[in-house]
């Protein structure tokens, strides 16, 4: 345990639920309000990050089903901002004045989602790993506001998926060029995906989140569920993914980690490298960080500036 | 969602003529984002059943939907799910 609270830790193992600040550590708030900017910041990321692919939508309908999935990622985000405000942090301040660098989402989606068949991937594997981590911190966590605002965004989570799955059977069926930008977007997307759930267990030895039941699950375990929903759906429906079963578990067929270039969407899997090295690109961030924080923050500035500050 | 299309309220008619199945379908809402979805569903649903061959979905918005066409199964499916109905 991180803390030493003999009282709050006996709380935390018989499970029961947090329900107030008042009945927490300094540094179990610490650490459960860094797991909510985590989810805040990936689900507002999304929004731009969904977006410019959503424009590009075969049709009216698909285009309402980006939006609507746009729509449900906001409110996912606004839940987790809420709870923040609600443990004493400024939730303007946290999404508009925030340095782009400090937002706390995983770097796929600083890689741009150029295409509608990439907006598609994204849903099948994106969301997946969302619904994975979400699910886990659904059944764990102890903070009781944020377990129960979960029940209903597990359910829309759903949703997403099916947009993945439908659209990406449907792509795979029409084969030909459909079917090989459907393969070309899954050859860069699996692996980032992959890469999403973190440091391997063997790295990362302890985890605070899991002594306060703010997940259960370890980074490996995480992965090794979301391979186990992917791989074989994808297998299914005949696309070919960097991965295999070995008893129980999945294993991946390239090194990992291994080096990416973000600007060609291309990896290099003869070119092995080190957990500092996806560290570094990590924390130098991808190429929209800048641009989709900066949309999210400019208009709220312009709009105070003219219309509250005036 | 875990409710059926038909206690949702949505299916105006079927009908059957040989081999082919004609529904009349509505949506809550014009910008129902799920729409192909469950046309989609409708279709293969009903192409598994014995001498289908052919499937119909027409899409109509009179009457328009509202929470009163929900049977009393669908209206309490949704609140368990969450859904102010």
């Amino acid at each position: 345990m991180a803390t030493v609270n003999p009282a709050f830790d006996q709380l935390l193992k018989k499970g029961d639920l947090i329900e107030s600040p008042s009945e927490m550590t300094p540094e179990y708030l610490r650490e459960l309000k860094h797991t909510l900017l985590v989810s805040g910041d990936t689900e507002l990321i999304s929004a731009p990050a969904y977006y410019l692919a959503a424009q590009r939508a075969p049709s009216i309908n698909a285009f309402m089903t980006g939006i609507a999935i746009i729509q449900d990622e906001l409110a996912h985000a606004h839940i987790a901002y809420h709870i923040l405000e609600e443990l004493g942090e400024d939730q303007e301040k946290l999404i508009f004045s925030r340095d782009p660098k400090s937002f706390r989402y995983p770097y796929a989606f600083d890689v741009p989602l150029a295409t509608w068949t990439e907006l598609i991937v994204a849903n099948l594997f994106y969301d997946q790993a969302g619904f994975c981590l979400l699910g886990d911190i659904h059944e764990e966590c102890s903070y009781g506001p944020w377990k129960r605002g979960l029940n209903k965004v597990m359910l829309e989570e759903n949703f997403h998926l099916r947009n993945g799955r439908t659209w990406a059977k449907r792509m795979a069926q029409a084969g030909g060029a459909t079917k090989e930008e459907l393969q070309t977007a899954v050859d860069w997307m699996f692996p980032l995906t992959v890469e999403w759930f973190g440091l391997p267990d063997s790295i990362k030895t302890h985890s605070t989140q899991l002594d306060y039941r703010l997940k259960g699950k370890t980074n490996d375990q995480l992965r090794q569920w979301w391979l186990s929903l992917v791989v074989p759906y994808c297998e299914e429906v005949g696309i070919k993914v960097p991965a295999h079963k070995e008893g129980d578990a999945y294993v991946l067929d390239y090194p990992f980690p291994c080096t990416f270039d973000a600007e060609g969407k291309r990896w290099d899997f003869d070119d092995p490298c080190s957990w500092d090295d996806v560290l570094v690109r990590w924390r130098a961030r991808g190429p929209r960080n800048a641009e989709m924080v900066a949309g999210l923050q400019e208009e709220f500035h312009r709009f105070r500036k003219a219309h509250v500050d005036a | 969602m875990p409710v059926n299309i038909v206690d949702l309220g949505i299916v105006y008619g079927v009908r059957r003529r040989d081999a082919r199945v004609t529904v009349d379908l509505t949506f809550t809402a014009m910008g129902c984002p799920a729409a192909d979805f469950i046309i989609d569903d409708v279709r293969e649903r009903l192409l598994r059943e014995p001498g289908v061959a052919d499937v119909v979905v027409n899409v109509v918005w009179d009457p328009p939907w509202t929470a009163a066409r929900m049977t009393r199964a669908g209206r309490e499916a949704l609140e368990m799910w969450g859904l102010a109905v």
